[in-house]
């Protein structure tokens, strides 16, 4: 009762009094948590101890069973027992969901992924760690980042309209607000999230095989569909006319990417007679690197020179490879890039 | 500065060390805020505050620069029995969905490439090669998935499969008069394939600790017996040099010249501090309490370590992986440095 009276920081002072001596009478309790962990997670995993005895697995017979199973019985029609995903999404209070496009069963489901990248597993390993390290930035102990202030600008004025209204952009006209340089750490380390494939075949107005050669290409080399673009505008100088099919594109994502860039380093980049390089100017400092292969370096691809006969000659096109990275600059995407195995020439654009 | 702190850090200071750490330093840290405002009244950048120098000048640390040398894996991991049986059920579900494989677009028709294709997949019943037979349609559809055992969960029956595939015409197994009596006048040739190599070495057999070709699928890192026949990396004394320069002088007067290196970076990924039981007198006269080493991150492109001409009467090396490290080095050693070796 009377703690209560006392005030807060009398109060917490004489609690903070007794606990030591509460602290030596408790046994130790404290355990890490990577030593707590090693206990908790199965060294050994179900699927190399099969649960079942070995007979059984031998043994089993799935056609046999289901065939004894239905033994003298007339089957149930197949919409009884086989589930079907719904055909549309009819809202979340619907009674009929489908299930997620994980499930194997969802009409959405893509199988995948089929591998582990051999590139993927090198960046983890290796390439990860040394980038880290080359980026390193020490702060002494102490050093508190300078605050970073407003980026966008207030309202200024008397106007009561101003009351509330979101924060005004940068001045210029179509100004951006640029990418913030997050200090670096081992959870933003640069990686590969997307390739993008391009390609322009402005022949593609006059006779769509043009299109189709390419599409086919793209679809051989990424191993994902290929979209085809329209042409936006008018353009007479390039002879582009509004709403012709011209260009193509296809994006890759994790495995696909990493096996298209090991591809790309490994087999058709070596191969290509005096390549430079990925040209240093490249990168649109949000750590995005693209550059251009010719036709005659698209045909060096494995997937092309399998059934080269198959395209039509002269109708093989080049190609824009975007490299997307995590990277918030061209300086850290192109160490990214130099670490993976591209080379870079001429100026560097910083 | 208010009373409120006042008190707390009164009582704090009376009970001994009740107070935390954190809760310490956070005390102190507002103290410091608040003595900054009051005097940088006018609106000066106080954002940098500068490090406090050490107060007694009478302790000092000697200062190490050790080379942690490593070797980067050089081939892929083996996969965790979960992780290739979810990729065969992914491939095999793949295949399920996948459109039919476009015959005429890859074979020309009526050619004997052509031919081959149709007889093979006549004997495999699947388009792809390496996941056994698929059956996605009939009466047995929903029996498509391997069992617990199956040849077909097996790696080295998938690589095999490949292999055949790429040697074979497909006119193996027929008998010897339909081979003649069929009309091939002209057969696709194929010749041997190369075999992929092990991926365990001869130096995995004889688990030679010396050799850089040991344990492909692991970092491996120099380890050196110094006269007192400790097992540690490589390490000197700083001079007035950058810690860098001193990692390639480390390397050259302990390892050899005969090593392609790199220094990864300038700034060292860990350091290793060890204190003395009686403080040492130094030049400067002051008290050297413990030595702390810095390491540097270094990778082998090519070459091996050569102990003969080493200046640091180092007595025998080795390659070692992570894991390995911990049976060698003392356990203060390896308390210190586990956190900056890699685990795979």
């Amino acid at each position: 009762m009377a703690l209560r009276e006392l005030p807060f920081r009398a109060a917490s002072a004489l609690c903070r009094e007794v606990r030591p001596v509460v602290h030596a009478a408790r046994p130790s309790l404290r355990r890490n948590a990577s030593a707590g962990a090693s206990h908790d997670v199965e060294h050994s995993s179900s699927l190399t101890v099969p649960p079942l005895s070995k007979d059984l697995v031998q043994n089993f017979d799935p056609i046999a069973r289901s065939r004894q199973r239905r033994q003298g019985k007339k089957q149930l029609p197949a919409s009884r027992y086989q589930y079907r995903s719904p055909k549309y999404y009819r809202g979340p209070l619907h009674p009929h969901q489908p299930p997620p496009p994980s499930d194997p069963a969802s009409r959405e489901f893509q199988p995948g992924p089929f591998s582990l990248p051999r590139l993927e597993q090198t960046y983890q390993s290796t390439i990860a760690a040394d980038i880290l390290t080359l980026t390193y930035q020490h702060y002494p102990p102490g050093y508190r980042p300078p605050k970073v202030e407003n980026r966008l600008r207030e309202w200024t004025g008397a106007s009561p309209y101003f009351k509330n209204r979101p924060l005004r952009g940068p001045r210029g006209r179509g100004e951006e607000l640029r990418l913030l340089h997050e200090p670096r750490t081992f959870r933003n380390i640069p990686k590969i999230s997307r390739v993008t494939v391009h390609s322009f075949v402005p022949e593609a107005q006059e006779n769509s095989a043009h299109l189709h050669v390419a599409g086919m290409i793209l679809q051989a080399v990424s191993n994902v569909r290929a979209t085809a673009h329209k042409a936006r505008h008018n353009v007479v100088g390039w002879g582009l006319r509004e709403g012709k099919y011209v260009a193509v594109t296809s994006h890759m994502e994790r495995e696909d990417a990493h096996h298209f860039m090991a591809k790309l380093v490994d087999v058709v980049l070596p191969r290509i007679k005096e390549w430079k390089g990925v040209p240093g100017s490249s990168g649109d400092g949000a750590g995005n690197m693209s550059f251009g292969l010719t036709p005659q370096q698209v045909a060096l691809f494995p997937e092309i020179e399998v059934n080269y006969d198959a395209y039509p000659p002269k109708m093989i096109p080049g190609m824009h490879i975007t490299i997307h990275t995590d990277a918030t600059n061209n300086k850290d995407a192109r160490l990214l890039l130099q670490a993976i195995g591209l080379p870079f020439y001429g100026k560097l654009n910083d | 500065m208010n009373a409120g702190h006042q008190t707390t850090r009164r009582l704090a200071a009376k009970a001994g060390t009740p107070i935390c750490r954190s809760c310490r330093d956070t005390l102190s840290r507002s103290y410091a805020s608040a003595a900054a405002a009051a005097v940088q009244t006018d609106g000066q950048a106080a954002q940098l505050i500068p490090p406090v120098a050490q107060a007694s000048t009478q302790t000092s640390y000697g200062i190490n620069t050790g080379v942690v040398l490593s070797r980067p894996p050089q081939i892929t991991r083996d996969l965790h029995p979960f992780e290739s049986a979810f990729f065969l059920y992914q491939r095999r579900l793949n295949e399920r969905s996948a459109l039919p494989f476009t015959r005429y677009f890859y074979y020309k028709d009526r050619t004997p490439a052509d031919r081959e294709w149709k007889r093979k997949i006549k004997q495999r019943l699947t388009p792809a090669r390496d996941i056994g037979r698929y059956k996605g349609y009939g009466e047995e559809a929903w029996n498509d998935e391997v069992l617990i055992g199956a040849k077909e969960s097996d790696f080295n029956w998938q690589v095999e499969r490949l292999l055949e595939d790429a040697e074979t015409t497909g006119l193996e197994d027929q008998p010897a008069e339909a081979v003649s009596s069929a009309v091939t006048p002209k057969k696709v040739e194929h010749e041997a394939v190369e075999r992929p190599m092990s991926r365990i070495t001869e130096a995995d057999e004889k688990n030679d600790v010396k050799s850089l070709n040991r344990a492909l699928q692991r970092t491996l890192y120099l380890l050196v017996k110094d006269k007192e026949g400790r097992w540690m990396f490589p390490q000197d004394r700083l001079q007035k040099e950058t810690l860098k320069e001193a990692a390639y002088r480390i390397l050259e007067y302990s390892a050899g010249v005969n090593m392609n290196t790199w220094v990864v970076g300038n700034v060292p990924i860990g350091h290793y501090q060890h204190n003395y039981t009686k403080a040492l007198k130094t030049g400067a006269g002051l008290d050297e309490v413990g030595l702390k080493t810095f390491f540097m991150k270094v990778r082998i492109m090519a070459g091996q370590a050569n102990l003969k001409e080493n200046q640091f009467d180092l007595k025998d090396f080795k390659w070692l992986a992570k894991d390995e490290i911990q049976k060698e080095v003392e356990e203060d050693y390896w308390r210190q440095i586990k956190n900056m070796l890699a685990e795979r």
